[in-house]
């Protein structure tokens, strides 16, 4: 409702993008060339997984849970793993530190996703005079989307981009990695299936984006000690 | 080069045309995102020889409240919703009458008037607790002149839902405002503009007679005369189904009976029959007193006599008949034993009302009245036993279907027809029933039934039926159907009546959050912001980073020196 409630969401929305860009040292090595790279890859695997869904997905009438279409849509939801195995390995990217170089890409992906996803229905719907929450959850969440996409932008430098890493953590690293591509799907299932409301959706994705940071935060030192 | 720049000017082109049609996606959604969207019918606004009567505006920008605000609260910018079940007729007189300010009143009537519902015995009980009330505050509203919109909607769960927030609200005792939220009550609509030349439509329709070989005189006319035009406080809910639905189903009813009598030359009457559908009733008959002129003194002269029916469809066990000639006179008393005559034999009374006419008072009360201005012998058939006044009585909001009574109305139709008969053929005082049950003269039920149902789904106030309305071309084509011949008469309404457009609107019921509300957020979220920053600097650069981004200015100058 009014402009007011518009502002306030988008910067809900999009502020944690900026205020992440500008407080780590990502703005000290001026990385913002790789977080754009990353978006524009985003855009292209997002464009190839419309020509899929168009191409493979029937339109269900109904709005409960089909296990087929589901899986069809979490098996073209893996391009997104392979877009951001394009953007971690085969973008020239200067000289970056690792560390630095999973984060800007992360960032570049989840900014372009929330741009992609949540610019159009705020702009739509925040201004009109109508209040609901629904803005302000759509917020919340693509806070818990740019946690989210960090984390697997680190497992992915983790399984791609270095070579020596503990025989034991593999499995792990691999499972968690499996885990936060899913995600779409599990909060799908979970709004679709099980018919939980959006708030409740929301606060699951903040508490999982939250648990599997920290998560890859441990395995990212853990495989950061035989090196240093 | 010229197919480059013809080349580069199409994709321009393209690239406006579909940046217009995405700012018209984005100003249309923006139109359509109320919580609640309802059809309301306003409150009739006019003026009677330029004194305002009625709901003066038309369109709605407030806040919504209900009857549970605090004494003394302003209600100045609030639209006030009243369920007509609860209501409390002596607040509404109040306020009307001490001329306090007020954003607007929203009057839910139960879902029972909705016009497309058409009959149900259960809720006809629940019909009787609002009947008094709704009169009342009918009365009171189309005397009264309110300078704020006032409309009617018909309750359903989405209105019901939103009326208890609203009182839930008024019950903590804050009064919604810019400031506390609540929900906003939206009509976007134009202001109302006065109906230029309303026009009225007289339909009249001729049964010629049997004339003899040789006989030179013109024969004798019997009138038969309804008006079918309404007038209540809401003019799109006015359907009028008694008063005077029921006086025109009656003549359409008559028409058929005698056209089937008139058909075949042997069973020909001495008498044409002339069948009059009048417009202006509420307005002190208008119509009828422009179709008399409009006759010639020859015609005039021939008529015996006229009988104009008034609200034949929902009486108990009396019916009157008014006359403005004394009952001493032959004539009347003529009438007035024929219709006796077939009453008792239906089984019902009929009484005689006398009422001498003011010709220096412009009120006309019944329609017979005009003729008598004219020195036609008429009177009036009708269930009420006094005159009504102007403006009552001419179907409001409670005049739904369910006010007709059956088997009443067919047995005044029956009455009718009956009575007219035996004087056309000559039968007076003599037992015989032309129109007998079970016979093929017998009146219809279901055509009576399908005409009433049709008119109580159409709201006839005068001023808003346009000259070429499908309701009076059905209603001329089906008394061409019955008659020899018709014509149609079209006036304009006397000058002394001035009515307002804007009937009908969609009612936008938004809920709002406060202004207060929006700065808290605006708190949250900025002091969320920062505490994030702080965060991910502690986290990645260190603490003493953090530090020094507020320390930068004295650290220079420690430098200099």
């Amino acid at each position: 409702m009014t402009v007011f409630h518009f502002f306030n969401c988008a910067i809900l929305t999009f502020g944690p993008h900026a205020v992440y860009y500008s407080a780590t040292p990502l703005s000290e090595y001026d990385t913002l060339g790789t977080s754009v790279k990353a978006a524009l890859v985003y855009l292209g695997t997002a464009l190839v997984k419309l020509v899929c869904l168009a191409t493979f997905l029937k339109v269900s009438e109904t709005d409960n849970f089909d296990p087929y279409q589901e899986l069809l849509k979490a098996l073209i939801g893996f391009i997104d793993v392979a877009g951001l195995y394009f953007a971690l390995t085969q973008l020239t990217h200067r000289n970056i530190s690792q560390n630095h170089k999973f984060q800007a890409v992360g960032l570049g992906w989840a900014f372009a996703d929330s741009v992609l996803h949540r610019l159009a229905p705020l702009w739509v719907g925040a201004r009109g005079l109508e209040f609901t929450w629904d803005y302000l959850l759509q917020g919340l969440e693509a806070n818990a989307n740019l946690v989210l996409s960090i984390s697997l932008a680190a497992l992915g430098s983790l399984m791609w981009l270095r070579k020596n890493k503990p025989k034991t953590l593999i499995p792990i690293i691999y499972a968690c990695a499996g885990i936060v591509a899913t995600m779409p799907s599990i909060t799908s299932y979970l709004r679709r299936g099980l018919g939980w409301q959006f708030p409740k959706v929301v606060g699951f994705e903040l508490f999982t984006s939250l648990v599997m940071a920290f998560i890859s935060w441990q395995l990212f030192s853990a495989c950061q000690r035989p090196s240093a | 080069m010229a197919h480059r720049k013809a080349r580069e000017r199409d994709m321009l082109d393209s690239v406006y045309s579909m940046l217009a049609l995405v700012f018209i996606l984005v100003a249309c959604v923006e139109l359509c995102d109320a919580a609640t969207v309802v059809d309301v019918y306003r409150l009739i606004q006019y003026d009677i020889s330029g004194v305002p009567f009625g709901s003066r505006l038309a369109s709605l920008n407030h806040h919504a409240g209900s009857l549970h605000f605090s004494p003394g609260a302003d209600l100045s910018r609030t639209v006030v919703m009243i369920p007509v079940r609860e209501l409390n007729i002596s607040f509404v007189t109040e306020y009307v009458s001490r001329k306090h300010p007020l954003g607007g009143m929203l009057f839910l009537l139960p879902e029972i008037f909705r016009l497309e519902n058409g009959g149900g015995g259960k809720d006809v009980r629940e019909k009787e607790v609002v009947k008094n009330v709704l009169l009342e505050l009918e009365k009171l509203l189309v005397h009264a002149k309110l300078p704020y919109p006032v409309y009617f909607a018909f309750e359903n769960d989405e209105i019901d839902a939103v009326l208890d927030d609203v009182k839930k609200n008024d019950a903590t005792g804050q009064p919604a405002t810019a400031t506390t939220g609540g929900y906003k009550l939206v009509i976007p609509i134009a202001e109302p503009k006065k109906v230029a030349s309303p026009t009225i439509t007289n339909i009249q329709g001729w049964l010629q007679g049997l004339k003899a070989d040789g006989d030179a005189n013109q024969l004798p006319t019997i009138a038969i005369v309804a008006s079918y035009d309404t007038f209540g406080a809401a003019p799109a809910l006015s359907v009028g189904s008694d008063s005077n639905g029921s006086g025109v189903v009656a003549l359409l009813e008559v028409a058929r009976l005698f056209s089937l009598l008139y058909s075949n030359p042997k069973t020909r009457g001495r008498y044409n029959i002339l069948f009059g559908l009048t417009s202006g009733g509420p307005y002190n008959y208008n119509g009828t007193h422009k179709w008399l002129r409009s006759f010639d003194q020859r015609l005039r002269e021939s008529i015996d006599y006229a009988i104009c029916l008034n609200s034949v469809g929902s009486w108990n066990n009396e019916l009157w008949i008014h006359v403005s000639k004394p009952p001493e006179n032959a004539y009347i008393k003529q009438i007035f034993e024929g219709f006796t005559n077939v009453a008792e034999e239906l089984g019902f009374k009929v009484g005689l009302k006398h009422k001498k006419i003011n010709i220096s008072n412009p009120r006309v009360a019944w329609e017979h009245e005009q003729f008598s201005r004219l020195r036609v012998t008429a009177a009036t058939l009708s269930e009420l036993s006094a005159a009504p006044e102007l403006l009552e009585s001419t179907g409001g909001l409670l005049d739904s279907r369910h006010f007709v009574d059956e088997t009443s109305f067919i047995r005044s139709v029956q009455l009718v027809a009956e009575s007219l008969a035996r004087h056309i053929y000559g039968y007076q005082g003599k037992n015989i029933q032309i129109f007998a049950d079970n016979s093929s003269l017998a009146v219809n039920p279901s055509y009576i039934r399908s005409w009433l149902d049709l008119l109580s789904q159409t709201p006839r106030v005068a001023p808003f039926i346009s000259k070429n309305d499908p309701f009076i071309m059905a209603l001329k084509k089906e008394l061409a159907d019955h008659t020899d011949e018709v014509i149609m008469q079209h006036e304009v309404l006397d000058g002394m009546f001035t009515f307002y457009d804007s009937t009908k609107a969609s009612l936008n019921i938004y809920q709002v959050a406060s202004v207060t509300f929006d700065l808290l957020l605006l708190l949250v979220l900025g002091s969320y912001l920062i505490v994030l920053f702080s965060f991910l600097v502690i986290t990645t650069r260190g603490l003493d980073d953090l530090i020094s981004l507020f320390r930068r200015p004295p650290s220079r100058k420690v430098k200099t020196a």
